[in-house]
Order: C-alpha cells, then structure tokens, then sequence
C-alpha cells in the first residue's frame, strides 16, 4: 500500500461514475484523495435519453441509490450499472461534490480530471479564482492538473481507473527516488520530469488522451 | 552564538523545538521567540538553517497566533535573514523562501506604503525582491548544465514558484484598474493597489514602480519566445497572467500580442525531449492557450482590437485538438517536425564510472565506436594538426565548459579515490541528449540537419552565467539601490537571433572561460622560505652521488629516474619522460641560474641606478641573490673542482643581464627617438654579472697554487666579460712571488686573446713596470714592449 503525502483529487462531471473509481482505486492504494465534479448538477442517466435524474452536489450517495431503486425503472438502472455504481459510491463517501465549491476541502498537489470539458472548467475555476481570491495569510500552491480523457460508462470508468492509479503510482514511485543517488538534482525534481512521466505513461495508455497544465491555488 | 556554535546542531534543533513548543502555546512570547530563531539562521548547519525556514514559514504562511501587526513587525525583523537563506544553494529551503517572501514582500510593501520615510525597511525589501527576481533566468539553486538548452527545461519548480512571486511584485508595483467590472466580481477588500499609495510618496514612486513591473513582466514573458516547448512554464504564466488582463489593463497587450503570435508548430523539438514528448507538449501547450483565450472571452477581458485574431485563434486551437482527440496522437505523422540544434555534450556527466583517461576525457555518448578507438597509435604530427584544428574550430565557451566537465571529473575521481568507484550508489545519471533516430530525416531541407551536430559546426556560445557561480543575469539588470529604483534595461533573451549569438560567439570574453583563483600572495619571508626549498633540492641533487645514481643515462644519453624502493625518491617514470626528457647531472645549475637570472626577473630589475628599483623588484633582486650566494658558496667549498660551474653560472648571468639591459636601452631609446629605429646603442652595463664575476675572481685568487695555472687560464677564457676592473685583481698574482707566473701567463692571455681588455691589462703591466719589486719590473717591461 502506497504511502504518499501527494494530496490528489479525482474530477468528472457529476463525481460519480469515473472520479469515483478512480477515488476508489487510488483509496484503495492508500492515497489521499478525494473527488469533485465540475457540472451544475448531478445528472444520471434516466428512463431516457432526454429525462435524465439530475440531483444536486451534496445529495447522499444514499438518497440518491434509494430514490434509483425506488423507481419504476430499477430493473435498467440495475442493467446498466447504475445501481451498483451508486453502491460503490456509498461506501466510499457520503456524497458528490461540487469542484467549484470545494475550498473546504484544502488544497491538492495532483488533480486528475476525467474528461476535456472538465479540465477546462478546472483550468477555468483557478483562473478566476487567481484574481478572485486575496488572501495576505496564504500563499498560492502549485498544482499539477492532468487530464485522462475516459468515456463515461462502467467498463471505461474502471478501466480508466486502473490507468490513473498506474500514473499515480509512476509519481509516487518517481517521488521516491533520494537526490543522492543522482548526480543532477534536476532528475528527481517532479516538474522537470513530469512530461517524461506522462509521456512513458500514454505510451501504455494510448486509449487514454491526456492533458496536463501547471497552475496554483 | 559563538556558544551555540560549539553545541552539536542535534542538540541545536532540540532546544529550538522546545522553543518553538512555547511560542505556538504561549503567543505573547512568540514575537521574542521568533527574534530569537531569526538569529539561528545564520548557523551553516543546513539541518538547523531548514529548520529555522520552516518556523518562519509556519509564522507566515496559515498562522493563526500572530495577530497582523505582529506579523508586520517579524516580516521587518525577517528581510536580512531572508536575503542571506535566500543565496543558500538548498532546493527545498529556497522553494520554502520564495513562499515566505510572497507574504512578507505584501505584507513590508504595504508597510512601506503606509509609513513613508522608512528607508532602510524599503531597501532591504528592493534587496531581497532583487535576489529573488534575478534567479529566474538562472538555474539556482541548481548548478548549471553543460549547455542552455538542458538548462531551460532544468529546475522547473524554482522558476514557476518565482513566477507567482514576480507577479505578486508586479501586481503590487502597478496601478490597478478593474476590467469589466460590470459582469465582474469585485475583487475581494484586500486586494491592494498601487493607487492607494500617495503620489507624493518618497520610497514608492509611481512611474519607478511601473516601470519595474514592465521590465519583469517582458522577462517573464521571454518564455514564450524560446525555441523550443516547456508546457509547465507556458501554463504557469498563462495561469498567472489572468491577472494582467483582469486588474492591469496597461500591460494586457503585452500579453495578447504575444499569444497572437505564438504558434506551437513554430517550434522545436528539444534535444532532451523525446519526439513523444515534444508531440504531447504540443497538444498540451495548444489547449492550455485555448483556454486562456475562451476565459478572456468570455469574461469580456479582450480589448476590441484584438477580439476576431484571438477568436480565431481559439478556433484554430480547438480544431488543432479535435483533430487529434480521438487519435493516438503518437501515431500521427508530422513530417515537418524539427529538432534544435544540438549545442552540448552527449556525456556530460561529471562522475566516472570507470577511472580511466579515456573516460576522464570522452565528450561522447558513452556506447560511441569512437570511444575505444586508440589514438596513441595515430603519428604525432598528424595528432598536432588534429589537435590544432579542433581548438581552431571550437568555440572558447565550449571548449572551456568541455574542460570544465573534465576538471569536475578529475576532482571527483580524485574525491572518491580510496572508495570502490565502482560500487557507488550515485551512479551518474545526467540526462543525456534524446538521439535523434525519431526525427525525420527528410527535415534536412527545413533547414535542420541533425548530422551536421557533430562536424566542426560552431555551436552559439552558452549563456555566461552558466559559467559564473551564480550573478545575476545578464538580461536582466536589476542592480539594488536604496529606492530600489535602479533597473536597467532588458536584453539578453533566450532564442534570440541567430546573428546575435554569432557575434557572441567571435567576442571573446575572458570571463566565460574557467580559471583557477588567484594564488595567495606569499609574504617576502615565505618567499624566501620558498627559494631556501628550491636552492636546497638542486644542491642536494648537486651533491648527493646516491641520488644521482638514481639517475640512469640511456643509450641516448637521456636521463631517466629509476623506480626505487625508496619512497623519496619514486619518480613517475612517464612524467619523468615528458617533463625532464633531457635532464642531465648538471642540469640543476642551468635551472637554478635561470631562476636566479630569468625566473625573477622583472622589467626594471637591473638598473643599475638603485633609486630606482622598486620595492618589488628589491625583493626579487634580494631572492635571486639567495640563489647567487649559493652557488657562489658551493663554488668556494672547492674552487678546483668547480670552475665549469662557476663559467655556466656567471656565462647565464651576463647574458640574460646583456639581452634584457639591451632591451631596456631599445625601448628607451624608440622612446627618445619617437618611435623611429634606433641605430646606435650606448654600451650595455652589465653590474650584477660584474659584482660576482668580482666576487668569484677576489675570492678565488687569493687561493690559487701555482699548479692551477690552467683552470685560472680558463676561466678568464671563458668569462663571458671582463673590465678592468675584474682584470685588476690579476695584479695581487703578480705581486705574490710564489705565484707570479699564473699572473703574467693570464695577463699574456687576455692580451693575445681578450682584445677588450688588452688596454687594461697593458695598463696593469705598465703600473707593474713602474714597480720597486725588480723581478717584476722586469717581466712587465718585457711584456709591455712586447705588445704595446
């Protein structure tokens, strides 16, 4: 079990389905992670394609899990996974939240978003929180923010998830190295290799399209 | 503190800790506490320096205990122990610096702001702002590569967390005006402003301040011109630069104009980037512009004038990524990629893996056929012209770095000598260049030919300050006075033209090249020591046979020195070869009486008005008249036996005397004459050689037996000058009975074949004939009518 003081948080648009395997996974690891989504809501897939279930950020995975299995579709919420991504999401924390608002939850080194879309809104909010956002007792931290891009279904989330955790553990493992054991200091320093990191890691993840952009909060 | 030195650093950090323990429970004592740490951090131990950084990090950064004015009090007390840590070369401690000074720079600048007249808080803010600003362009606190190109893409966390200072720096030092302010949120209270400070401000000048902010906003924004792609510096300053556009509206085409121009497909692949890497540092580059450019969109941020290029920038941008969204983007062929120029090493690596003169020297990758190539068997005129060639062809900053590579592997060796090199755990591991085997060869016609890397090809020189410990860079003059005003003007840029880097690259600048500090002056005693050493080697040399049997004549009559059991005596055959290849058994008197001659010479040295001999040159007369004495006194210890070296010694000394005098006269005379040829010279003195010429002659004399007829003889044949004066000591012989006969034989010689001093030695004859000794009288007579 890995043991990293990286703080990193899983991003999607509703944080359910492809953040929350990834947190699974990467918890599971034992890292410290946590996940967001970056939407105006919760939306999952409903009767049909145009009468989605949208729910607000903070509603319990629970609440969410019992009014699924409350309604008449169950049976192709159960089908398509639904029901047991909202059983996985249950046991790994109480409910969705929203990255727009998450200034609760401390500040991350690594924050891995699931989709394009996502990283722009991520890129987006630290913008705006940039000029936004004065604080004379705090200093701004750097933040590596990398996108996978994973399509959002259950095969696609787990499989996702797998690749996140390799990249993760690539970090974790390149976080290990001792300056002693190098000659230039530059080769154990994270920015100076993380587009080396990145670029062995899509090499075995060629599925998976990245993003990667350095920012502060 | 003297005190606390003496203490072990452990026991240091306990006392500290238990001190820090009191502050955070008890913060009334917290300000006197932190004063109190604020004087460790002048302790070199780096556990203690870390662990002061950190406590006046956590006093900073997140502190709740310390209420603001406290904090403004500690931010003052603080400026000169940051300035110090901020030259430690220690990545971690410099990374926590740069952090604390972003608050304290806001925290000292609003205090400044506010309380005009405090002059001294004010520069010492500008020196600590300055010691920070000027590291950007350099690798610090890292060493610098071999070469500048690894160097921009090397300590990239430094330079993005200097890059949230600058900004800081600049926000501050600029006026404000919000953008859009209408769709807008208002920026939170405490945001400051240069606008609040008052016009009349005496430290904080308006025009000083935004003048400082123009000229680090366009050093920071040199990024953008480098030739190659470093995505985590492009996104740090996009990310940043959301500011200018938000509050600084004056600089915001500064930043516009730029991503109007930019383009990722203009640039280069780097040479420590693999082709994989440089495709994905395109793609990331591109969407990180993208989305800078949609926020300014859609934030209004975009003045008109520049609304339609950057939308269809951002078009252009989003297309690019559509194209490749769903491609493996590694699959995708770009033929028009190019690589940069190559301009390091491939081995740079300043540890050897195997101690060996072929590793020591080898520049090349390490698996390089060329490597095992034995050039020992090359004929040495052709290895001359090789070599002369290759020294004409390389530039000096890359030859001198080249040698400064092998100068750190040297000491390195030398360091882990005693160590099996080969089982040390830091392994050298210095990237290596990316081989160029992914590129395209068919770029060759877009101007870039890989194999041209290696063929005599003058690579641009490196930056100077790769060279120098540490200075602030040449582009960036930020010179520190009081006002903090002094600023000079941006220049030097990565990426520049290539005309530029050329007209470098002919200058020659002495302090590109590597030279060893100057030795220390020694003392005149310590010279004198010094001189006793050499003068006592030679003669025991001179007069120790053991020690000459050591030294074995070949069949080529060249000396070599034997190994020998004998610790003091082991020579290194080989350096015996090369340095002393013709050393012989009286080689030592042509050394030490060039060294009394030649070696100490200086120009002035041997004027013959004492007045005017300078103090130095006094001391090296006097140094080299240690050598004199003693070969004159090795000559007295026997006078028989040693005359070929008294005729060496004195035959040195009159010609080095004669040649530098003459020189002198030269000079002179060009001088009087205006720089016309001089035709004549007056006579060249020679006082030095005379006075021990003299000595020998008054001291040889007086001992000669009859028998030594011809060793007298010969020295006066061989001297290489005589006078009358010299010759007038021949008279005492003449006057003794016993040997009066060397005394008339030697004046007959001088007088048969020492044409310059017939006259005085008929001059001798004729005071002789005049003599009441009769038997003399009479010899002299018959000589003087018989040359006269």
């Amino acid at each position: 079990m890995a043991v990293d003081s990286l703080k990193i948080c899983t991003v999607c648009a509703s944080n359910n389905n492809r953040s929350m395997e990834a947190h699974k996974q990467l918890r599971d690891a034992g890292y410290n992670v946590k996940s967001f989504g970056t939407g105006s809501a919760v939306r999952l897939p409903g009767p049909s394609i145009d009468k989605p279930n949208v729910y607000d950020f903070g509603t319990p995975y629970e609440d969410i899990y019992q009014d699924l299995i409350g309604q008449s579709c169950r049976k192709m919420y159960e089908a398509n996974g639904l029901i047991h991504m909202l059983d996985r999401n249950r046991k790994v924390k109480s409910a969705p939240e929203k990255w727009q608002n998450n200034a609760y939850a401390g500040k991350f080194d690594l924050v891995i978003t699931c989709e394009e879309r996502c990283f722009d809104s991520v890129l987006e909010d630290l913008m705006f929180r940039m000029y936004n956002k004065e604080d004379q007792n705090d200093v701004r931290q750097v933040v590596h923010i990398i996108n996978i891009d994973i399509k959002d279904d259950n095969e696609n989330a787990l499989l996702g998830g797998k690749g996140i955790l390799k990249l993760v553990n690539m970090i974790h493992d390149f976080r290990q190295k001792k300056k002693e054991d190098y000659e230039d200091e530059s080769d154990i320093i994270l920015e100076d290799q993380m587009m080396g990191i990145l670029t062995e890691w899509q090499k075995d993840h060629t599925h998976l399209p990245t993003l990667y952009s350095i920012s502060y909060y | 503190m003297s005190s606390a030195a003496q203490i072990k650093p452990e026991d240091i950090i306990k006392h500290l800790d238990q001190a820090r323990e009191v502050a955070f429970s008890n913060p009334e004592s917290y300000p006197a506490i932190f004063r109190q740490v604020l004087l460790f951090t002048n302790n070199p131990n780096n556990s203690i320096q870390l662990w002061c950084v950190k406590f006046i990090y956590d006093s900073f950064i997140n502190n709740t205990i310390l209420n603001h004015s406290d904090k403004v009090d500690l931010a003052i007390d603080s400026l000169d122990a940051l300035f110090t840590l901020s030259n430690i070369k220690d990545l971690p401690l410099f990374l926590q610096i740069i952090d604390i000074s972003c608050i304290i720079f806001k925290l000292v600048f609003n205090y400044v702001a506010e309380n005009d007249g405090c002059n001294q808080v004010w520069s010492k803010l500008t020196e600590l702002k300055n010691s920070l600003v000027n590291k950007f362009q350099s690798n610090f606190p890292l060493d610098p590569s071999d070469n500048q190109e690894h160097d921009l893409s090397r300590n990239i966390i430094t330079k993005i967390e200097l890059i949230k200072f600058i900004f800081i720096v600049i926000d501050y030092q600029s006026k404000s005006t919000l953008i859009n302010t209408n769709n807008g949120t208002p920026p939170p209270a405490t945001t400051f402003s240069l606008n609040s400070v008052s016009p009349t401000h005496s430290l904080i000048k308006y025009n000083n301040m935004e003048y400082e902010s123009t000229v680090l906003l366009d050093m920071i924004l040199k990024t953008f011109n480098y030739d190659i792609l470093i995505p985590q510096l492009i996104s740090s300053i996009l990310n940043h630069s959301i500011i200018i556009m938000r509050r600084k509206p004056q600089y915001s085409s500064k930043i516009l104009n730029i991503i109007e121009n930019y383009d990722s497909i203009s640039k280069y692949q780097s040479n420590y980037q693999s082709l994989e890497q440089f495709k994905l540092s395109k793609k990331y580059v591109d969407r990180i512009f993208r989305i800078f450019i949609h926020h300014c969109l859609r934030n209004n941020l975009i003045p008109n004038n520049y609304q339609n290029s950057l939308t269809k920038k951002a078009q252009t941008l989003q297309d690019r990524g559509n194209e490749i969204r769903k491609k493996n983007i590694f699959a995708i062929e770009e033929p028009n990629l190019k690589k940069r120029k190559f301009e390091g090493f491939y081995n740079p690596t300043k540890r050897l893996k195997v101690v060996d003169y072929s590793n020591l020297y080898s520049l090349n990758e390490t698996n390089n056929p060329l490597n095992t190539f034995n050039i020992s068997t090359v004929p040495q005129f052709i290895l001359n012209n090789m070599v002369v060639n290759a020294l004409q062809k390389s530039s000096v900053s890359k030859l001198s770095k080249a040698l400064e590579i092998i100068s750190d592997r040297y000491i390195n060796a030398l360091n882990t000598a005693g160590t099996n090199i080969n089982s040390q755990s830091a392994t050298p591991t210095f990237r290596p260049p990316i081989p160029n085997n992914n590129i395209n060869n068919n770029n060759n016609n877009n101007g870039y030919q890989p194999t041209q890397q290696y063929q005599g090809q003058l690579p641009p020189p490196q930056n100077q300050q790769q060279l120098k410990p540490y200075e602030p860079p040449g582009g960036y003059d930020y010179t520190t006075n009081g006002n903090g005003n002094g600023f000079g003007k941006g220049g030097d840029e990565y990426g520049d033209e290539e005309g530029e880097e050329e007209d470098e690259e002919d200058t020659y600048d002495p302090e590109t090249i590597y030279t060893l500090p100057p030795p220390k002056d020694l003392s005149f005693q310590d010279k004198k020591d010094q001189i006793n050493i050499i003068i006592q080697n030679f003669f025991r040399l001179a007069k120790n046979p053991t020690l000459a049997n050591k030294v074995d004549v070949d069949d080529d009559e060249e000396l070599k020195i034997k190994p020998d059991d004998d610790e003091n005596v082991k020579v290194n055959k080989e350096l015996t070869k090369i340095a002393i290849k013709s050393w012989k058994k009286d080689s030592w008197i042509i050394l030490l009486t060039r060294l009394a001659t030649r070696g100490m010479r200086s120009l002035t040295g041997s004027s013959s008005d004492e007045d005017k001999i300078s103090p130095d040159d006094k001391i090296n007369q006097e140094l080299s008249d240690m050598i004199r004495n003693s070969i004159f006194e090795y000559f007295l210890e026997n006078i028989h036996g040693r005359i070929d070296i008294i005729i060496k010694w004195l035959s040195e000394e009159w010609y080095s005397e004669k040649v530098f005098n003459e020189e002198l006269e030269i000079k002179k005379a060009v001088k009087l004459n205006q720089g016309k040829s001089v035709k004549s010279l007056p006579p060249i003195k020679t006082p030095i050689y005379n006075k021990w010429a003299g000595k020998v002659l008054d001291a040889m004399i007086p001992f000669l037996e009859p028998s030594d007829r011809k060793i007298f003889i010969r020295l006066l044949s061989d001297l290489p000058y005589l006078n009358e004066e010299l010759v007038g000591g021949i008279k005492s012989l003449c006057y003794d009975p016993v040997r009066i006969k060397i005394g008339f034989l030697s004046l007959q010689f001088l007088i048969m074949y020492r044409p310059p001093v017939k006259q005085a030695c008929l001059n001798i004859l004729k005071e002789l004939s005049e003599s009441d000794q009769e038997d003399l009288k009479e010899e002299a007579k018959k000589l003087l009518d018989k040359y006269n």
